[in-house]
């Protein structure tokens, strides 16, 4: 009988502890999967958000910039306006290359004239817009007309239906930007002469009117001339136009980033605790089996079993149940992340995006190798003692 | 081990059954306004309600299998419980669905708790199928 056929012996052989073990690597595991997977998923996204914007700054109406962040990130509907005169004065300020000015909207809630409720919408002017408008050229060969839309990731026509409805207002959905993770991923992009179109019919079509003021804007995205420091020009922009503050792009987000942290700190407290507690409670119920098998392996012995062999039967043993555990507690824990990301989006208020493929067999190799780990070294001095044990005292006892 | 499933099948049974009930758009409060002014309900909530039909023939499956003696029996009561967690998976996604909007309670925790639930008691029905048919080609 070879050490690997002993160690499967002795696993069947006592479901209990079998059980014990695979549920502590299976939480280890787990635990430490999800931990990683959530906190690096929620980094990708702010940086592909910050990609997507393209925009080195935004400026913003003066104290509405938590909204706006959550709008672009949680997707939470922001009703924010400001003067659109701005526009010239952030252009005449040194070092600007580029303003574009947008509108954020949303669309009604629980009301048969929208498709989706509650969905943040965002008009651009195509005349100076360097965000949409690049995309669309190189994805369809074309800029948007009147009553025509593109989407983030999970915008999509109603099945049945061959437009979307906007406050009774049909639109064609032309593209799907790629995924980010965050509130982009349920927005609509149009142009500013189909949110003016949209709010003239809607007294008519909808269940309520879509409403912008007049001369009003809700952001502006600024682009800075190449080899001008960004820094500089916010603080001119800060400086000239009164009423708005310019958010540079390396600083968005900042409030997210701290409940990152945040999160991380208290998440590998959590994961710590559970590691040491699997830790020995692994290692009590090793220390109990060996106790327990204490002339099964003594009679082994004296039948001429090295103590090498003893110990690597007994490591076998503990690595076989850490993998069952830990490969059980990493694909659960992937189906999980998968299913409940947008849930858990919304909990912790953090964007959200799923790694790619190798990203992902990275960190379950490592949730894999925690678990093996733990569990071996749970394991290594009840084993070490049990077969450097005397054969004939161990019999005896 | 077929106790063990049966009450597994019961808990998950339980949970099909009764968290859709307050986790629809109906039981938030939310209903469709029609441009007549009617209110009418969201189609996550027949999703709810189907799946109150799956999960009673569960929860008699879970009672069968925790009590079952025969290996055929088990055998019969894992395909059963295999086909009804593909319909527990099937409603809220091609059936029926939910509503579109995946910020809403229905699409976010209500769909992926079905997809879980009816999920677990496949691989369940596969664990207990496997095992008993095991035992009854080893009788033969």
């Amino acid at each position: 009988m070879n050490f690997t056929r002993l160690a499967l012996r002795s696993i069947t052989g006592n479901s209990f502890r079998s059980w014990v073990v695979v549920l502590c690597a299976m939480l280890v595991a787990g635990l430490a999967l999800a931990t990683s997977l959530i906190l690096r998923g929620a980094e990708n996204s702010l940086r592909l958000t910050i990609d997507r914007l393209g925009a080195d700054i935004i400026v913003v109406p003066q104290g509405a910039e938590t909204k706006v962040e959550s709008a672009l990130l949680m997707s939470t509907p922001a009703s924010i306006w400001m003067p659109d005169n701005v526009v010239g004065e952030i252009a005449s300020v040194p070092g600007v290359a580029v303003v574009s000015p947008q509108l954020y909207l949303s669309s009604l809630e629980n009301a048969s004239c929208c498709s989706v409720s509650s969905m943040f919408l965002v008009a651009y002017d195509p005349a100076t817009d360097f965000t949409i408008e690049p995309w669309l050229e190189k994805k369809i060969g074309s800029r948007l007309s009147l009553g025509e839309a593109v989407g983030g990731m999970h915008v999509f026509v109603p099945l049945g239906e061959e437009n979307i409805k906007i406050y009774g207002y049909l639109i064609s959905l032309k593209a799907n930007l790629e995924p980010t993770g965050t509130g982009l991923d349920q927005t609509m992009f149009f142009t500013f002469e189909t949110a003016r179109d949209i709010a003239r019919l809607s007294p008519t079509l909808a269940v309520k009117p879509l409403e912008i003021p007049l001369n009003s804007i809700s952001a502006a995205l600024v682009r800075v001339t190449p080899g001008v420091d960004p820094h500089e020009v916010a603080l001119e922009i800060f400086r000239k136009v009164s009423g708005v503050t310019p958010l540079e792009s390396p600083n968005l987000f900042l409030s997210y980033r701290k409940q990152m942290t945040g999160l991380l700190h208290s998440n590998l407290i959590v994961l710590g605790i559970t590691w040491g507690l699997s830790l020995v409670l692994i290692g009590l119920v090793f220390s109990m089996a060996a106790n327990e098998r204490r002339r099964e392996l003594g009679v082994l012995r004296a039948l001429g079993a090295t103590r090498d062999f003893v110990l690597r039967s007994l490591l076998m043993e503990a690595g076989i149940l850490a993998l069952i555990g830990g490969g059980v507690g990493v694909v659960l824990t992937t189906f999980v992340v998968i299913l409940f990301r947008t849930r858990i989006i919304q909990s912790l208020s953090l964007p959200f995006i799923f790694p790619s493929i190798l990203s992902l067999l990275v960190q379950v190799v490592a949730g894999l190798a925690l678990a093996l780990l733990s569990v071996a070294l749970a394991a290594l001095v009840p084993a070490y003692r049990i077969s450097y044990q005397d054969p004939a005292n161990a019999m005896r006892e | 081990m077929n106790k063990i499933a049966g009450v597994l099948i019961i808990i998950l049974a339980l949970v099909i059954g009764i968290l859709p009930q307050f986790t629809d758009c109906q039981s938030q409060g939310k209903e469709l306004t029609l441009t007549t002014g009617k209110t009418v309900p969201m189609k996550c909530h027949w999703t709810a309600i189907a799946e109150i039909g799956m999960a009673v023939p569960l929860i008699a499956q879970g009672i069968m299998l925790f009590l079952s003696k025969r290996k055929e029996t088990r055998l019969a009561l894992s395909v059963t419980n295999i086909i009804l967690g593909i319909f527990v998976v099937l409603f809220p996604t091609w059936l029926i669905g939910v509503c579109a909007n995946n910020m809403m309670l229905c699409n976010n925790l209500m769909k992926p708790t079905l997809i879980l639930c009816g999920a677990l008691v496949i691989v369940i029905g596969l664990i207990t199928f496997i095992m008993a048919y095991r035992k009854v080609e080893s009788v033969a």
